[in-house]
């Protein structure tokens, strides 16, 4: 077994690349004393600590965990490869950013799965660790490896690796799981005694207890538990009243600048929109909102607590927010002395409510972000983004009007029935926004007009009504890429940028995989893969051989369309929507027929079927 | 006024760069609700010097910043006030109210006084200090943005001794005219020793001096 030594780790982190990511003692961090918790719990977002600091969910489950006096959580990252090699080079055993204890002494790791890109750094913090990587290598000694967040959902590429998955909300279950390891930790319990306990609470999974078997086609033939604990269908665990739930009254404060270094107000959870390619719209539901009193006094404490300079309120969709003009003009009032600004990300192009745009404008002018998503209108009636072209000029214009001058336009390629009509609409998008600033008039509007496109491949993903449909092979993302660049490059001034196809092919297999793509993820590590989602560290090639040493083809998981009465493996899991729901909504997409926000009236989805978290 | 603080930067933060402690120290005043100044402008931020950056990767015992507020604050408050904002490895060791126009600490430094730590196979530096010390000049590399420069350190080099077997305290000049760096001085002590491999070394800097050596925060 390695061990821990600080003079070690003082000489490394000398020549270490941003040594701050791993040194710890920031603002609010908690720090208890190691051996006096009746359950420790080491929390890795399997990325680099500037974005697994960004993160909203840790900082709530953080939160939760430590509020109880018997229960201690820290913080762990995936060390940058500089590091990580380091740490190997030295034989150190990675550790808590708090307490530096070693993660193999925590009795649960939890990793929480953001996308899924991030799949070989949890093999490689397992490793560095001193972890066995698969679960039935595990000894009593080992920690319990857990995983939640949207990526769980398909939980299958990562079964032989995680020994529990958490389905769904995780503010209950979390709690109920944390209760359970340490009445189990009390009782002597063992290892496989622990996991059957765990597989009683609801939302979670234990991937052990479970078996696949397949048709000669390579399609799932069946999935059946294979232990009494385990049962048939694992439902998602939803929280019903957000106001009741905790929320952290202070965030850790990074010294280092994270991606998002600002407080958060989860103004709301789930999205009733429906698009067909949004799959947290389709996880996160039902919608429900944190009320204007919770919000303020949660802003308060963040404020107080942090010292951070800018709000942003965190939701899917900000602008359908019942009192998003109420909630601005209040947050802008109460903090104009304490000079904190506030910024609404993600807000859907048809609710930018001018009202509250003249209300940021008073403290700070960020970029305005749009999501178009599609080209031409019929496009975006086949995705189901409820967004016509006049809801976007009128955003922009009234954006242009208030002294904005920064557009972002996010687009996806490749989405199901796609044409080059629908690539030049993309053109005509942009060019439109351009024309936008133009009429308004020089006196009005700001200097340094900047429109950036931005187009992704579209992953389809499970619980979508597209988790049926074939992703683009690479050859046809790369030849549309090509004709957007020269569409683009047409309407002068707009700035074109777009993503690796590679990796939205990867994302694309584990998105929609089952049990064997773990083997093609250990290849893959084996080969070298890790930090994957960095475009530094692209190592294609590395995944390629691991394919084709696992005898493996991607285009299986993909490309291929998925047939009505195929079982899907992510089948198991009650998500809320219902397979029923999903498939009425892909052949509606394949008619570009609409289907109205669940607001207007009930669209049957599933939710209902949860006592008393639907609102009719 | 003005507040002139004194502040430990503990060892476990060390790599913590020159600009994250500023952005650390301003969103502290924030929290602490001491009444503070902001700059004008479009993003006001919160006004603080610092008497001289620290290297990324060395703590400091004995730092000092200035803080221009808005209201009188009684410096036991302030010092009270600004602590509780503050995690346990940054922490306020005094605090004095003087005028605006008490000239800038910045202005007045003079030197600093430095430990520095020798990992154990390096112990041999030690033994070469005397003979170091004795030399009529130091002749080191002085690397910077333009390029490599030879200079004399000697005369920058106030004091230099050893304190236990694998520990030197020096005092180096640390002012806008010169400045010499524990890196500079001890690159000079291992070619003057005839170590190829610089040994790992732990630098703390233990306190700031204004002219004839009086600490820094009384001037």
């Amino acid at each position: 077994m390695k061990e821990f030594s600080e003079s070690k780790l003082e000489k490394i982190l000398d020549t270490a690349l941003k040594p701050a990511r791993y040194t710890g003692g920031e603002m609010n961090a908690v720090i208890k004393p190691f051996d006096s918790a009746d359950v420790t719990f080491a929390f890795c977002f399997p990325d680099a600590y500037e974005v697994g600091m960004s993160h909203l969910g840790i900082k709530i489950l953080y939160h939760i965990i430590n509020k109880q006096p018997w229960a201690l959580c820290e913080r762990v990252y995936t060390p940058w490869p500089d590091m990580a090699d380091a740490l190997r080079r030295e034989n150190l055993p990675l550790f808590s950013i708090e307490s530096r204890t070693p993660v193999r002494r925590f009795d649960i790791l939890g990793f929480t799965l953001q996308y899924e890109m991030c799949y070989t750094n949890i093999l490689e913090v397992l490793d560095l660790s001193d972890i066995p990587l698969r679960s039935c290598d595990r000894t009593e000694e080992d920690p319990i490896i857990m995983a939640g967040g949207p990526c769980a959902y398909n939980p299958e590429p990562l079964a032989p690796f995680i020994d529990v998955f958490q389905i769904g909300d995780g503010e209950e279950m979390m709690l109920e799981a944390i209760e359970c390891v340490r009445k189990c930790k009390a009782e002597k319990a063992s290892r496989l005694e622990t996991l059957r306990a765990l597989a009683k609470i609801e939302g979670i999974y234990v991937p052990a207890f479970y078996e696949a078997t397949y048709n000669e086609d390579g399609t799932l033939k069946a999935f059946t538990p294979i232990d009494n604990a385990a049962s048939p269908i694992v439902r998602k665990r939803i929280v019903r009243d957000l106001d009741k739930a905790d929320y952290p009254d202070s965030f850790i404060v990074p010294y280092t600048e994270a991606i998002q270094d600002r407080s958060v107000l989860e103004i709301m959870r789930g999205c009733t929109k429906g698009c067909r390619f949004c799959q947290a719209g389709m996880l996160y539901r039902p919608v429900r909102e944190r009320s204007l009193e919770t919000l303020l006094k949660q802003a308060d404490n963040l404020v107080n607590s942090t010292g951070y300079e800018e709000i942003s309120l965190s939701s899917l969709s900000s602008g359908d927010y019942s009192h998003l003009s109420e909630l601005c003009c209040a947050l802008t009032e109460r903090y104009a002395d304490k000079k904190v600004s506030l910024s609404l990300p993600s807000m859907r192009l048809d609710s930018v409510v001018k009202q509250s745009l003249e209300e940021m404008q008073k403290v700070r002018k960020a970029g305005l972000t749009l999501a178009p998503e599609a080209g031409t209108q019929r496009l975006r009636d086949v995705i189901n983004k409820g967004v016509t072209e006049e809801d976007l000029v009128r955003a922009v214009t009234d954006a242009f009007q208030s002294g904005w001058s920064t557009v972002k336009l996010y687009f996806m390629i490749g989405l199901p029935t796609e044409t080059d009509a629908d690539l030049e609409g993309i053109g005509h998008v942009a060019k439109q926004v351009m024309n936008c600033y133009f009429t308004v008039p020089k006196s009005q509007r700001a200097r340094g007009l900047r429109v950036t496109a931005s187009a992704s491949t579209f992953v389809p993903k499970a619980f979508t009504p597209f988790q049926w449909q074939g992703q683009d092979p690479l050859d046809t993302i790369r030849e549309k890429q090509h004709k957007l660049k020269d569409i683009l490059y047409a309407v002068k001034g707009v700035n074109f940028n777009w993503h690796d196809p590679e990796l939205s092919m990867l994302e694309a297999c584990f998105a929609r995989g089952d049990r064997r793509l773990a083997d093609v993820l250990l290849a893959a590590w084996k080969n070298g893969c890790r930090m994957d989602g960095w475009s530094e560290f692209t190592n294609f090639e590395g995944w390629t051989k691991a394919f084709e040493d696992c005898g493996v083809d991607p285009a299986f998981y993909a490309n291929r369309e998925r047939g009505e009465n195929e079982l899907l493996p992510w089948d198991f899991i009650d998500a809320g929507v219902t397979r029923a729901f999903l498939w009425r909504e892909w052949q509606r997409a394949q008619k570009a027929e609409v289907t109205p926000d669940c607001r207007k009236g009930c669209q049957g989805c599933g939710l209902q079927r949860f006592e008393g978290v639907c609102r009719k | 006024m003005k507040m002139l603080v004194v502040f430990e930067k503990h060892p476990r933060i060390r790599h913590i760069g020159h600009l994250d402690l500023m952005r650390a120290m301003q969103r502290a005043l924030r929290r602490s609700g001491l009444p503070v100044k902001f700059s004008q402008g479009f993003n006001p931020h919160l006004l603080i010097t610092f008497a001289a950056p620290l290297s990324v990767g060395m703590p400091g015992k004995h730092e000092i910043m200035e803080i221009p507020l808005a209201a009188e604050v009684s410096e036991s408050e302030f010092l009270t006030k600004l602590n509780a904002a503050l995690p346990p490895e940054l922490n306020c060791l005094s605090a004095r109210g003087v005028e605006d126009k008490h000239p800038a600490s910045m202005a007045s430094l003079y030197a600093a006084e430095y430990e520095i730590k020798i990992a154990p196979e390096g112990a041999a530096l030690c033994d070469a200090v005397a003979s170091f010390m004795a030399q009529e000049t130091i002749m080191a590399l002085r690397k910077t943005k333009s390029g490599e420069k030879l200079i004399d350190i000697k005369p920058l080099i106030y004091k230099l001794e050893v304190t236990s077997p694998a520990t030197l305290r020096c005092t180096l000049a640390l002012s806008e005219a010169a400045t010499c760096k524990c890196d500079l001085l001890l690159d000079a002590l291992c070619a003057h020793a005839g170590i190829e491999d610089r040994p790992h070394t732990l630098s703390i800097r233990l306190q700031m001096y204004g002219k004839d050596f009086i600490p820094l925060e009384l001037l």
